[in-house]
């Protein structure tokens, strides 16, 4: 065998084991290199491909009126997403999808042919939702689809309480609106964190590590409201606003712990319902909308003479039916005597005869009154936002005119919150508490902190029982008799202000803000309620004008009070 | 069954050994106690990187199927099961090649060659069309690669004629006309599938059985020039296999389309780096690498059990190769060495363009790995080759 040929035909096989064997060595020099030099690009290229370093979204915590009633709760929903990458027939798919969730099929197809990998189709799924789509998606085999577990802010009693309680943004479920906003902060949370490892189609690889540091719940809030009253309160406005007015406000409030037992704005929104939601009607209009005050804020002129000694509940004030300061003529609306007692004054709601009261008070002593009674300033730390109202300083008012403007309640601007702090301090033997409508904040782990309300003595109990007995007066027999209930002796004032066109810059010709505070039981007072009422329009069976306060606002408060008091197991002081 | 009758074929071949002086008596003697016991070693030692090639690949099937199997099937062990199942009939089918004396493919190479064509004109008009091919044919439960059964076909009948032709090799037409009838008749029906891999495949396999045939040198080198000219000219002449190209040259220039497969296939050997990512612990499976259980096992393997893993397969293929050239080279006859170095060559190569495509060395073709890929067909074949090669080793000489 050892002939040439032979190691010639040799060779050739020889030559084709050397050349195997050279190629595993040039393909084992490329694995060296990859799995060697280059591996921690690589390996860094697929960590960035799978691991996903994601936000945990807390709890946020529930809103609840004062009973434990929800308001407001975060339950765990899922948003539908897309990976257009993964989607082979984009017009199929949407045809599948878009009907599912309420969706144009072609908007979707044009979502589907996006370039993000990242897709959100339809938020806020509850599981119900969730499960007919997965089924659907399941069934007609599609790739590319994901459900992303995200929390869904629901309100169970619907439009109950909607402004106060506010609304949640969907991008990120931060509050925008009422309490959600302000109270933000404890409501949150605080987001946790994990790194997950997802496949190619976003799906958790289950042997991928999962490092959790667990996101904090957000606290509770519980709220002074109860859900009685508030709903009592709605049914009585909204009725009256049928009647005719632009909208209205209500508060409902106990004047010695300063707790708002209701607060209504109207017209008002559903929150569960963003589709028809009217940007207009999110104001809550009981701390945001600043009006004249008008007759209402008459008791702190007298208040302040009462309360200095310049004059007694007896004194004689004499009261022409028109008196003029500086050029300005001030009449009263009715003939009424011309002298009277200063509780008389109130109970008539004489014009002339409080714009004497508030001249011998004096502008600055009265703005001091006005300053310690509230206006000018916010009265509440729980809303967003909360009107200042408008109080200038005495030094800034015109010579005479404006203090007997300011004595009638003109030239000073009010928000119905601020005029309940007014009366609940009169309520309250003189002392002002704060009104506020938090009432307990319960951390996620236990820990409750109570709403500590300020307090400020303004006047003393002596002066605010007889302003009390002339506020009944008024009631009894003077410009609030529609505010009479059976069972309870009722104090309060009615006022009836120009409506203030903020766009033209004019008083309007017919238009007015028709007010309504009350007090009852007058002696051992339980409740403050404020009505207001936004260009009211129409007549009584009498005649008389809708667009008084003591025509249209008087008889909700009447109404309101009526059930509340009952509610609330006030024992009846009259027979 | 060794066969210790020492036939020659032609008269007058290269091969023919009669004219060899006898050697001294003592020496026989001892020689031929030996040369048994050379013979068996020789065959049991390609035994050995085979069954390791086998246990590594169904380790590393066992996780990269199960992602796949379980969103298929719900059962994770779905594509193992079947494995396992077609490892056992190739087992069955090597001990039976192994039985049969090579020779018998010599008489009977113009029917299986017949047989390969038909199976794969059959493809042509019976099979489903997977993926945008016509490769498969469904029978009952069993799914049939016709492919598969041509690349031995075309090893079995270019051995023999080529053996036969002897010096009638030294005329072109001698030469041309066979090579030209069998590669073009393989190669065209599967193109017609399409399936241009395999076809890149059978040629080079067919180019390896001419090398070691005793055709002149100026022959191979116009047949090298010709299939170069062919592969080059396939290549451009689809959209897809471009695509291939540039996805093969810049990976990374576009690694959600044309270099997808091959920047996945990185990534996964990567993350392996040395020592792997452990066992069943690839990352790669879950839907980023595409055909991670067949074309792209080897990245799974390399994520898995590393560097260190990965070049031991490089290692078994090697220790494969060289062990079959030897094989080749004390066949004791033509046909034997040529029929050794076509199967040697058919699966060493269609194991180097599998794993220089998972490396990034080669443009992606999508071929499987011999002994390692999931696929029942490619291992009864592969299987039943090894078992024709152990038979040719235990007939080989004891020449050293």
């Amino acid at each position: 065998m050892g002939r040439p040929q032979w190691r010639l035909q040799d060779a050739r096989v020889v030559v084709l084991g050397v050349v195997m064997i050279l190629a595993w060595a040039g393909i084992g020099y490329r694995l060296f290199q990859v799995q060697g030099a280059d591996a921690a690009m690589l390996s860094q290229r697929g960590f960035d491909q799978r691991v996903r370093h994601e936000e945990i979204l807390p709890k946020r915590g529930t809103i609840y009126d004062r009973d434990g009633i929800e308001l407001a709760v975060t339950i765990y929903g899922s948003s539908l997403v897309a990976d257009p990458a993964l989607i082979d027939d984009p017009a199929g798919a949407a045809a599948v999808i878009g009907p599912l969730i309420g969706a144009n099929i072609a908007d979707v197809a044009v979502k589907l042919e996006s370039e993000g990998r990242y897709v959100p189709l339809a938020r806020q799924l509850e599981h119900a939702e969730e499960e007919v789509l997965a089924t659907a998606i399941e069934e007609a085999g599609l790739d590319g689809f994901t459900f992303v577990e995200e929390p869904v802010r629901i309100y169970p009693s619907g439009t109950l309480a909607a402004p106060v309680v506010g609304l949640t943004r969907l991008d990120d479920g931060a509050g925008i609106e009422g309490i959600e906003a302000i109270m933000d902060g404890a409501l949150a949370g605080r987001p946790g964190s994990r790194i997950v490892e997802r496949d190619a189609a976003g799906r958790a690889i289950p042997q991928g590590e999962l490092l959790i540091e667990p996101a904090i719940p957000g606290s509770d809030v519980i709220l002074t409201l109860d859900r009685e009253i508030q709903h009592t309160s709605e049914l009585a406005l909204g009725a009256a606003i049928e009647e005719g007015a632009l909208g209205g406000s209500v508060i409902v409030m106990d004047p010695s712990s300063g707790k708002i037992l209701a607060m209504v704005s109207l017209p008002s929104f559903d929150p569960n319902d963003r589709s028809a939601l009217d940007p207009a009607t999110l104001r809550n209009r009981a701390v945001a909308d600043v009006y004249e005050p008008g007759s209402t804020l008459k008791v702190v002129a007298v208040a302040g003479a009462l309360e200095l000694g310049i004059v007694g509940p007896t004194t004689m004030i004499e009261t022409p039916h028109e008196i003029t300061i500086g050029n300005e003529v001030f009449e009263d609306h009715s003939e009424l005597p011309g002298a009277m007692t200063v509780a008389d004054v109130v109970a008539k709601s004489s014009n002339v005869g409080t714009i004497e009261i508030q001249r011998r008070l004096g502008n600055e002593r009265h703005y001091a009154f006005l300053d310690a009674f509230g206006l000018g300033r916010p009265a509440s730390i729980d809303f967003n936002p909360e009107a200042a109202g408008r109080l200038d300083h005495y030094s800034a008012w015109c010579y005479s005119t404006c203090g007997a403007s300011a004595a009638i309640g003109y030239g000073i601007g009010a928000t119905p919150l601020q005029m309940a702090g007014v009366y609940a301090t009169i309520a309250n033997d003189g002392e002002w508490v704060e009104p506020h409508v938090v009432a307990e904040i319960i951390g996620p782990d236990g820990e409750r902190v109570v709403s500590e309300p300020r307090r400020r003595h303004v006047v003393s109990a002596e002066t605010a029982g007889l302003i009390r007995q002339m506020l009944l007066g008024v009631v009894e027999g003077g410009t609030g008799r529609r505010a009479r209930i059976d069972g309870f002796s009722v104090g309060g004032k009615t006022g009836t202000s120009v409506k203030f066109d903020v766009e033209e810059g004019v008083y309007s010709e017919d238009e007015t803000i028709a007010w309504f505070v009350g007090i009852a039981p007058i002696d051992d007072p339980a409740i403050v309620i404020v009505v207001v009422l936004d260009a009211p329009t129409g007549l009584l069976d009498d005649g008389t004008e809708l667009k008084f306060g003591g025509a249209s606002a008087a008889p909700v408060f009447a109404e309101i009070a009526e059930s509340v008091l009952h509610q609330l197991g006030v024992t009846p002081d009259k027979d | 069954m060794t066969s210790t009758t020492r036939r020659f074929d032609q008269a007058g071949s290269m091969l023919d050994t009669s004219d060899v002086p006898e050697p001294p008596t003592r020496w026989r003697r001892r020689s031929r106690a030996n040369a048994v016991a050379v013979r068996e070693r020789r065959s049991i030692l390609l035994v050995v990187p085979v069954v390791m090639l086998l246990i590594v690949g169904l380790g590393a099937m066992l996780s990269a199927s199960s992602v796949v199997s379980i969103r298929e099937t719900g059962d994770p062990l779905f594509y193992i099961k079947r494995q396992v199942l077609w490892v056992g009939l190739g087992l069955a089918a090597f001990v039976i090649t192994t039985r049969v004396p090579y020779r018998f493919y010599e008489r009977v190479a113009v029917p299986i060659y017949l047989l390969g064509v038909a199976g794969l004109a059959a493809t042509l008009f019976l099979g489903d069309v997977r993926g945008g091919a016509r490769r498969w044919i469904e029978v009952g439960p069993i799914t049939l690669q016709p492919s598969e059964f041509a690349k031995l076909a075309t090893v079995i009948v270019l051995a023999a004629i080529l053996a036969r032709k002897g010096p009638l090799l030294r005329k072109l037409g001698h030469f041309a006309v066979p090579v030209v009838t069998v590669v073009g008749s393989i190669s065209v029906l599967l193109l017609l599938q399409p399936d241009f891999g395999t076809a890149l495949l059978v040629a080079g396999t067919a180019f390896s059985v001419m090398v070691a045939s005793t055709a002149p040198i100026g022959y191979l080198a116009g047949a090298a020039t010709l299939g170069g000219l062919l592969a080059v000219g396939g290549t451009l002449a689809m959209d897809y296999r471009r695509a291939r190209i540039t996805g093969f040259l810049d990976p990374f220039a576009d690694p959600l389309d044309t270099g997808h497969q091959a920047v996945q296939s990185l990534v996964a050997l990567g993350t392996g780096s040395w020592f792997g990512v452990g066992l069943g612990a690839s990352r790669a499976r879950w839907s980023f690498l595409p055909n991670a259980h067949t074309d792209f096992i080897f990245a799974i393997i390399g994520e898995e059990i590393g560097f260190v893993g990965a070049s031991l397969v490089i290692v078994l293929f090697a220790a494969f190769g060289f062990l079959g050239i030897r094989i080749a080279l004390k066949a004791p006859d033509m046909f034997g060495r040529l029929l050794a170095v076509g199967i040697v060559g058919w699966l060493s190569l269609q194991a180097l363009v599998n794993i220089g495509g998972v490396v990034g060395a080669l443009p992606i073709t999508g071929v499987p790995l011999p002994f390692v890929s999931s696929g029942g067909n490619a291992m009864l074949i592969n299987l039943a080759a090894v078992g024709i090669l152990v038979n040719i080793a235990r007939a080989g000489t004891s020449r050293s």
